[in-house]
């Protein structure tokens, strides 16, 4: 466990055009900030951060009497960052310049604005760490969810009581993947270990998948359970047999470390993405790589998504985008804008509101955002982790649930509710919290430091050489500007 | 879903050209693919059935209830069930979602094949060794069976001679196997007869005489409207089936293409239609090859490269350009099929494959500096068009029907007690250890270093 950086650097960069090496950190977020992030971009954020806070209790009828006075903004079409809100500016830009085309609509005569209205259901209290990733399983009745503290919890969706701690790894977990028929989790971890898990009975398969030479960042079943793809920070994405848990291909993938994969829904095709900003996809059958998917300004990719029909890829981009691609086209669809995600690996998924489909993503502002998919409006901000919301999941099937989880430690989940008043609260305890263990959320997850000296029980590993989750982190060295170009001059214009 | 992203020069390829990889669990004598192509069941010489993933080339199960060689393997459509016969005299039907028998029928003779209705899995028909052909129905408990007649069907007007009667006597169906709407048997039988027997009243409709042998072994497309038959006469015929529902006067069959190998006269071992049944494939008896012809014109195309051995069985993938076939002597499953080449193009996005160099037009403004943010506004703008992340296209795919997705055991390895042995030599057999359990797995196909990976896990595990 080097230097990670420098296997990286030793790689020939072409001479432009290409964004600096990331490096992953080992201490926690907070205290090396200056290393990786620049610091003039974590001013920008705060004031938008706190203002935003600030309004927010209102921000529901404003977001609806905005969506009502459209129509005086249509033919406006330009930036009005200085004098509104950030969020409504970057709502309104997209809207009003498809009204402009004059190829718009043989699709929906009358575009009824997609309107979802979310609020907390439950707070989900027991990892130790941030957590990671949060994941529906495909039947809906199970949330599980993996924490840099090197767990996996088993939650109940309905109830949202905790079934199960899956303990077995060595380091921080930071992927998990359901498999398809819901009785079998896939954990990746920082002990370069994928493992297989009984949802049933909370027992590991006994031998782990053993192979990757550094963290596993991602990993996803097919959607017929028979295979795994795995996304490493050594750089290769592996197809793993999981009948006979041995490695059956290795794709040639990228230059640094692969952020994400994902299988198509019928399987015929994996996606990979990598901090060198490509995302790649290949095919299943012959591991050959179809097509490259590349933006003009390379910021680097942490996450991808097939969408639920498989015609596009949703990529999370450090530079605050989320890019929905035609991956057949190779173009850019759609960039959801609106949400900060300048250091984590954030996630989000596609969901469901009546006909029409939204997206939804964590940011590092601790809101969760949700976007139109068609107009890329905003459609919603709900806010309620303290810290980073590093992953948001839908709930397949009709229920419109969402689960995120957040640096904070806390799983939280959601619910699309019409009518006005809040929902009860209700707070669930894990056991882990009666058995002692310091459930302080400031100091669990967003001062990285509260927990340095919390040691696993394996004994072996300590936390303090361990990695958390905010491990896709960008060493940026104070060339923000470079990276993120667009978003960051829009702004200050 | 990849079909718009692959190398269209791949797709068009519709034959395989080199041997890509073998599997091999124990000695397989029978084989057969789904109908949707994903798994691949073999038949073994002990009566184990051994059902092979396609993707992965990993065992997904084994069904052990035979004692004896599997004779044949039949899939109902939904791919949930499978139909084995034996030379135990046994016939079983498998239910693969808990891999248990669903209904295991006896019979007075050992089985030459088994075909299960192309709708009801708990129908199906057998043709058996010096005894008649038996039409099942084990819907209930209590398995009816019921058995039709071999003899062909001649005109009635016509007096039977007394050589006919005594040649009659002695006629066997060798093979049958249902039509594709389920309605109508098509028998073949030793005497070079091809036999249609309404299934409701067991009648033989329609007789011919398609060939001058054995009628070895009938296989219908997918589509169900061409058959080819294999005949001890050394000659492979294809034919298109006529509408069987109408009027059984107005039926003809006649032979389309005799394919053969002039030269060498060989005789054919088994017989496959390609995905599409554009291309007919054979293996070759006392012989290494299987010979490959274009349906069309009935033209020899190829004749894949020689094993070392010569081929039983041998099947073509449903939809993809793949023959697999079962070595004789070893019992190995050696695959033909395409390796595909990488297109460099894809992995850099910047660049296109040009057949000819093409002289370089310089836009007007393709060198313009802009500012970022007006680049980026201008990109934004024009991200206008209408997507669509939710309905899918390929909707018409499941018909409705249940689709059935076989449970995936990762436990297998784990549980996995059963002594297998290995040839080291000429005789000489081994016990093989249990860290050796990946030998059936496609040696071409592992990537670089995994076989050291792979050795380091089994240490690791271990020291466990």
């Amino acid at each position: 466990m080097s230097d990670y950086g420098d296997s990286a650097d030793g790689t020939p960069a072409p001479p432009h055009q290409r964004s600096p090496k990331r490096r992953r950190v080992y201490k926690d977020s907070e205290n090396s900030t200056p290393r990786y992030s620049s610091p003039d971009g974590i001013d920008e954020h705060r004031p938008y951060h706190s203002s935003n806070l600030d309004d927010r209790r209102a921000s529901n009828d404003r977001r609806r009497s905005r969506d009502s006075d459209e129509s005086d903004d249509r033919h406006d079409r330009k930036y009005r960052g200085h004098t509104t809100s950030r969020s409504s500016s970057r709502a309104d830009t997209p809207r009003s310049s498809q009204s402009h085309s004059p190829l718009d609509p043989p699709s929906p005569p009358q575009y009824k604005p997609l309107r979802v209205n979310y609020k907390q259901k439950f707070i989900l209290r027991g990892h130790r760490k941030g957590v990671a990733q949060v994941r529906f399983s495909p039947d809906g009745r199970w949330i599980a969810s993996c924490s840099a503290d090197g767990t996996i919890k088993i939650w109940d969706s309905a109830t949202g009581k905790h079934v199960r701690t899956l303990e077995g790894h060595l380091a921080g977990v930071s992927t998990i993947a359901w498999s398809p028929d819901s009785n079998t989790i896939a954990s990746g971890s920082d002990d370069k270990t994928i493992r297989l898990w009984r949802r049933a009975t909370g027992k590991p398969y006994p031998a782990p998948l053993l192979g990757h030479h550094n963290y596993v960042y991602s990993v996803a079943f097919s959607p017929k359970g028979n295979m795994l793809a795995s996304g490493s920070y050594d750089e290769a994405v592996f197809l793993w047999d999981l009948r006979s848990r041995h490695q059956m291909r290795s794709l040639p993938a990228h230059s640094d470390p692969v952020g994400g994969v994902d299988f198509i829904k019928d399987g015929t095709l994996v996606c990979s993405c990598s901090t060198d900003g490509l995302v790649r996809v290949w095919d299943t059958a012959t591991g050959q790589c179809l097509r490259t998917l590349v933006h003009e300004d390379n910021a680097p990719v942490t996450q991808v998504r097939f969408s639920p029909n498989g015609r596009y890829i949703l990529a999370f981009t450090l530079d605050s985008c989320i890019r929905l691609w035609d991956y057949d086209l190779g173009h850019c669809k759609k960039t959801y804008q609106g949400h900060v995600n300048k250091k984590y690996s954030l996630g989000g998924a596609f969901g469901v509101s009546g006909t029409d489909g939204f997206i939804v993503s964590g940011s590092e502002d601790g809101d969760i955002v949700f976007w139109d998919a068609q107009n890329k409006n905003v459609v919603q901000r709900v806010s309620g982790h303290e810290g980073v919301v590093l992953w948001v999941d839908t709930c397949p099937g009709a229920t419109g649930m969402i689960a995120s989880g957040g640096l904070d430690g806390t799983v939280r989940i959601w619910v699309d509710t019409d009518e006005e008043e809040t929902i009860g609260a209700l707070k669930l305890e894990d056991e882990a919290a009666v058995n002692g263990y310091a459930l302080d959320i400031n100091e669990a997850g967003v001062n990285g430091d509260g927990m340095g000296g919390v040691t696993y029980e394996n004994g072996a590993f300590g936390f303090e050489h361990d990695t958390p989750r905010d491990d896709m982190s960008v060493d940026g060295g104070g060339s923000s500007d470079k990276e993120q170009p667009g978003s960051d001059t829009v702004m200050r214009d | 879903m990849n079909l718009a992203l692959a190398d269209p020069f791949a797709i068009a390829q519709d034959y395989p050209e080199t041997t890509t990889g073998h599997l091999f669990n124990g000695h397989a004598c029978a084989l057969r693919f789904n109908r949707k192509g994903d798994f691949l069941a073999a038949g073994r010489i002990d009566g184990v059935v051994v059902i092979f993933d396609v993707e992965t080339q990993s065992v997904a199960t084994k069904l052990k209830g035979h004692i004896r060689q599997i004779q044949s393997l039949s899939w109902s459509h939904c791919g949930r069930y499978l139909l084995t016969s034996a030379q135990d005299w046994k016939c079983i039907i498998w239910d693969l979602k808990d891999d248990t028998m669903l209904r295991m029928v006896k019979f007075e003779a050992a089985v030459y094949m088994a075909e299960l209705h192309p709708a009801n899995h708990l129908k199906f028909v057998v043709s058996l060794y010096e005894d008649q052909p038996l039409l099942v129905d084990a819907t209930e408990n209590i398995t009816r069976k019921n058995n039709f007649s071999s003899i062909p069907n001649r005109d009635a007007d016509v007096e039977i001679s007394e050589k006919q009667a005594a040649g009659d006597a002695k006629t066997a169906t060798t093979c049958a196997l249902f039509a594709a709407s389920g309605d109508h048997i098509i028998a073949g039988t030793n005497k070079g007869f091809l036999n249609i027997i309404e299934v409701e009243t067991l009648k033989t409709i329609f007789s011919t005489k398609i060939c001058t042998g054995v009628v070895i072994f009938l296989r219908l497309t997918n589509s169900g409207r061409d058959m080819v038959i294999n005949a001890s006469d050394r000659i492979i015929r294809t034919t298109q089936l006529p509408n069987l529902t109408a009027d059984p006067d107005t039926i003809t069959i006649e032979v389309e293409h005799k394919l053969q190998d002039m030269v060498n006269k060989v005789s054919w071992n088994h017989v496959a239609f390609s995905s599409t049944g554009e291309y007919v494939t054979a293996s070759t008896y006392n012989n290494h090859d299987i010979y490959i012809w274009e349906r069309n014109v009935g033209s020899l195309v190829r004749i894949l490269e020689p094993t070392k051995e010569e081929h039983g069985v041998v099947e073509w993938h449903p939809h993809r350009p793949m023959i697999v076939a079962c070595g004789l002597e070893s019992g190995k499953i050696d695959i033909w099929s395409i390796i595909p080449q990488q297109r460099w193009s894809a992995l850099a996005p910047d660049f296109v494959e040009v057949e000819e160099n093409v002289e370089y037009v310089e836009h007007e403004d393709e060198f313009d500096i802009h500012p970022q943010e007006e680049i980026q506004k201008r990109r934004l703008d024009l991200e206008d068009d209408v997507v669509d992340v939710l309905t899918s296209k390929a909707l018409q795919d499941t018909n409705g029907e249940e689709i059935f997705r076989m449970p995936v055991n990762y436990g297998l390895q784990d549980s996995e007690g059963e002594e297998e042995f290995v040839t080291v030599g000429r005789g000489e057999m081994r016990r093989k250890s249990p860290t050796e359990a990946r030998e059936y797995l496609l040696n071409s196909e592992v990537v670089g270093s995994t076989d050291e990976n792979q050795k380091r896990t089994v240490k690791k595990t271990k020291k466990r």
